[in-house]
């Protein structure tokens, strides 16, 4: 959290509610927002900034199918309120494309077959993203446990473990 | 065709919505509000067996913009969600909204408003007031207690298969084994919770939009309640976050195309995780005993079966699920007489329906961990008794179902135990006092359709090859993330010579795709795959010959080219030219009703270690062998099995839904229910065994169900071995673990 952002921030009040107004980037642009104190991250992102890439699938922290970056870390939006964004640095995976391009570990995804109903595919992105940028060449069990919070019913990981180790040498080969 | 010169079958074809997906393009239901729409919430019963004595909305329905209808606005009829063709004759007991609460999370009202906030916000203010009644919650005492809970005077819903002379073969036998098992209520966890849109039309069509996998029983359930002709109800498929089976029999549907008939508004329901698990289905628990009558030599005399399935509140396709449990019972090993009673108890839990492997998983699980057990205590070896007693291919399936086909169960069993070491690791290891460490395996059966069941099936499609060559497979598929759409592709691909990504195909919609009956019973790929192969073959025989009229000189079709006079002609100018000039465009239309309904097979080993201390069990190795007759996309049959894995091992060590004694559901989300996640899951081996199967296209048969089929009893087993110990009672959590652990020093 940046210190005290709230402090001087501008309260609005409408029958009772409590409006506060945050600004936060969200996938590099800027963007403004009047959210109440129990608004949730997700319903920001959803519902007001249209990015309904972010799944909803329990909205209790426990299944990953919501999770953005926040400053880089992973978050399950769905228990994160959203004012606590203000002065933050929110991904979703719409942010990953650079120049039309798909990120390194959407297009493993693809190339893994990583993907089934794909419901869960952009939080499951948005945890492998996480990861790799701290660990870029991470062992397999290091992916387990980086994605343990993520459920998919469909594929039972094989080969979403497949293509973030395939992501991995992919962006290892690009250092080389 | 050699196999090796396939251009499509076999090959990882990279599915045709995975960039949209991996993007979070890929919209479902509710990333999509529908404009002007209704978001409507539903009032769930916080009791397991309570009548309404009153309900008042007089202080939500005077929010502006809300409207409420509650179980006092709605049709008698009543329906049976199992039900997918008129005249099935499914028991019906379950309306749209209830005034008798049957379970926690049973529909009293419909509460919407123009946002999904301010529908829960309006349906918090709704009073209702209970009467409470004492919760079913008992297999046992349930059917006693049936006047409950029902007022139709069903106390239970009774089923029965028998062949051969059962009493003989039981006085034959040298031994008598009995076990009794239980198989645990497990949620779908599809990670899509349940939703739908309703949406008035113009000509009084009412057109719902919903992720299912029957369209056509999806239109046949609103009619039937709704009392409107079938041709004015338009149900489109819309895209699936997973569905396991969850969402095959009708939750919702019929309740949204209620209420926005009745309001003549578009309706959109949404659920939360604790709303879908409470509210919608569930696998059916099954209890039971299984006794094989053996001979001295270790071969089966016969089996006798008497299980209660717990159809939960209402009865849904609980019936048929039991009586697809007896026949699967027979297509597996040869028993020579066969005894299977089950019976159908309804219990104020929520609901049960389809769950991928349709008793498959139930009735697997209890004979492959009785069949170890039985090994154990006769002294039998369990995989030389299987070998003995196994079906081997073109057997008669002795119940009357359809022949067993090119079974190759042996082969699963014989290359699996020599891949995994079955010999070399029989003995339990135990390290540091605490781990215990026992292999495991089971084999298992599936189907492949409805033929020769009580059931119709067919699929009925058209493909239209466009003037530029490529092509639009017409055809009633339901895409639930497996792949379908895609492997229909490479099969039409692979006939027709079109290149793959320039066909597309289509998902069902009523009003636009024809008959199909819907994705169920494991026939996608060998009923509708060899559909897409036959129209495919059709479309190109009516080209050839288009081209030969045209041309009039005599046209060929090989090697995926038309050819004339030894010269090749390019397929989308040749579409072009017949269409100007001879006012014909190309689409082929074919209706497959298939005649054999043959029997797909696996064997899985598991290698597990267990902390006798805390009872936590961890996998190292597994194997799954499957009989897949061939693959279609081999990187899609994987990710079926792999998922199927997953969901098996979840159903043996920590899936259930418990209730306490005043049917209180103890798991509302995945807090307290526990899906394996990365960490948990192995990394397995996969052998697919592909000897092509008659009937499937290119010999293809099913995989997406009976992939989760043998996971639990395979699990199971191994605990079984490593600790010494006969669990049948699943799930076996660290609990049961380690109190069996404690039984056992005594
Ligand atoms: S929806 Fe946020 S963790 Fe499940
Ligand atoms: S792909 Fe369906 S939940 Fe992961």
């Amino acid at each position: 959290m940046n210190e005290g952002s709230n402090g001087n921030k501008e309260l609005t009040m409408i029958v009772g509610v409590i409006f506060l107004k945050i600004e936060l980037k969200v996938n590099g642009k800027l963007r403004r927002a009047e959210v109440e104190a129990s608004e949730r991250l997700i319903d920001l992102l959803r519902q007001k900034l249209g990015l309904v890439s972010v799944k909803e699938g329990c909205g209790a922290g426990e299944c990953g199918a919501c999770t953005v970056l926040m400053d880089g870390e992973a978050v399950c939006s769905c228990v994160v309120p959203a004012f606590q964004t203000d002065g933050h640095d929110i991904l979703t995976v719409d942010g990953l494309e650079e120049n039309g391009e798909l990120d390194v570990i959407q297009q493993s995804f693809i190339d893994c077959d990583a993907v089934q109903c794909g419901f869960c595919t952009p939080g499951m992105i948005m945890s492998a993203k996480a990861l790799l940028i701290k660990n870029p060449s991470p062992s397999r069990e290091e992916i387990r446990t980086a994605l343990a919070g993520n459920i998919c019913r469909c594929t039972g990981y094989t080969q979403i473990i497949n293509a973030v180790e395939t992501a991995a040498e992919r962006i290892g080969e690009c250092r080389r | 065709m050699d196999k090796r010169s396939y251009n499509y079958i076999g090959k990882n074809i990279i599915r045709c919505d995975a960039a949209d997906k991996v993007q979070g393009r890929f919209l479902y239901l509710s990333d999509e509000p529908f404009p002007n729409a209704l978001v409507g919430v539903i009032l769930m019963s916080p009791h397991a067996n309570a009548t309404v004595r009153s309900i008042d909305v007089s202080e939500a329905i005077g929010i502006e913009g809300v409207e409420i209808l509650t179980y006092l606005d709605i049709p008698s009829v009543k329906y049976n969600s199992g039900e997918w063709f008129p005249g099935q004759e499914d028991f019906p007991d379950e309306t749209i909204l209830t005034g008798h609460a049957r379970h926690v999370g049973d529909r009293i009202a419909l509460v919407m408003a123009e946002t999904e906030e301010k529908a829960r916000k309006a349906r918090d203010l709704v009073r209702v007031e209970y009467e409470i009644m004492p919760a079913v919650t008992v297999l046992e005492t349930a059917a006693d207690m049936a006047g409950t809970l029902h007022e139709d005077g069903e106390k239970s819903f009774e089923g029965s298969l028998c062949y051969g002379d059962i009493d003989q073969a039981f006085s034959a036998a040298a031994y008598i084994e009995s076990d009794t098992i239980a198989t645990p209520k497990v949620h779908h966890a599809a990670m899509e919770t349940h939703s739908v849109l309703a949406i008035p039309r113009p000509g009084n069509v009412i057109e719902v939009r919903t992720p299912c996998q029957i369209t056509f029983g999806v239109q046949h359930s609103i009619a039937q309640v709704l009392k409107i002709p079938l041709s004015k109800i338009r149900v489109i498929k819309a895209n699936m976050g997973g569905t396991f089976g969850g969402k095959q029999e009708v939750v919702f549907e019929v309740l949204c195309a209620w209420a926005a008939n009745k309001l003549k508004r578009p309706v959109f329901i949404n659920t939360t995780r604790e709303e879908t698990i409470l509210s919608t289905r569930t696998r059916a628990a099954v209890k039971g005993k299984v006794e094989t009558a053996v001979d001295a030599e270790g071969l089966i005399l016969g089996r006798r079966f008497e299980l209660t399935v717990d159809a939960g509140a209402y009865l849904t396709g609980t019936k048929k699920l039991m009586i697809a449990m007896g026949k699967k019972a027979s297509r597996l090993y040869r028993i020579p007489a066969l005894s299977y009673t089950g019976s159908v108890v309804r219990t104020s839990t929520t609901p049960a329906g389809a769950c991928r492997g349709y008793g498959s998983p139930q009735i697997h699980t209890i004979t492959e961990i009785h069949t170890d057990l039985m090994c154990r205590r006769l002294g039998f070896d369990p995989v030389g008794f299987r070998l003995k007693n196994l079906l081997k291919e073109f057997e008669e399936d002795l119940s009357g179902g359809a022949n067993i086909g090119k079974a190759r169960v042996i082969e699963c069993l014989k290359r699996g135990a020599e891949s995994f070491g079955w010999e070399e690791n029989i003995t339990p290891k135990v390290s540091r006092g605490r781990f215990f460490t026992g292999i495991g395996f089971a084999c298992c059966t599936h189907g492949n359709g409805y033929y020769k069941t009580k059931y119709h099936d067919f699929s009925n499609m058209s493909l239209k090859i466009l003037e530029d060559g490529s092509a639009i497979l017409r055809a009633s598929i339901h895409e639930l993330g497996s792949g379908a759409t895609t492997a229909l592709a490479q099969i039409v691909g692979e006939v027709t010579g079109i290149d793959v990504s320039k066909i597309t195909v289509t998902e069902t919609d009523t009003q636009f795709t024809s008959y199909d009956s819907g994705c169920q019973a494991s026939r996608v790929i060998y009923v509708c795959g060899e559909c897409a192969r036959l129209v495919s073959e059709a479309a190109v025989k009516m080209l050839t010959q288009e081209a030969s009229k045209l041309l009039d000189k005599p046209v060929r079709f090989s090697q995926g080219s038309l050819v004339c006079e030894g010269k090749r002609l390019e397929i989308g100018g040749t579409v072009r030219e017949i269409m100007k000039k001879r006012r014909v465009s190309i689409e082929a239309n074919f209706e497959h009703r298939p005649e054999m309904n043959p029997a797909s097979f696996g064997v899985h080993f598991a290698e597990v270690t267990v902390d006798k201390l805390t009872g936590l069990v961890k996998i190292n190795r597994y194997l799954a062998v499957h009989d897949i007759g061939q693959a279609i996309n081999e990187s899609f049959v994987r990710g079926q099995i792999y998922g199927g894995i997953q969901m098996g091992i979840g159903m043996a060590l920590c899936e259930e839904l418990p209730y306490d004694s005043n049917g209180m559901p103890k798991a509302r989300n995945f807090d307290k229910y526990h899906l394996i996640n990365a960490p948990d899951m192995p990394d397995s081996e996969i052998i697919l065994i592909e000897d092509g199967e008659p009937g499937g296209p290119f010999g293809a048969k099913s995989i997406g169900e009976i992939s989760t089929v043998p996971v639990s009893a395979a699990i199971v087993n191994a605990v079984n071995r490593a600790l010494g110990s006969s669990l049948t009672d699943l799930p076996l959590t660290p609990a049961k673990i380690v109190e069996a652990v404690a039984d056992l020093k005594k």
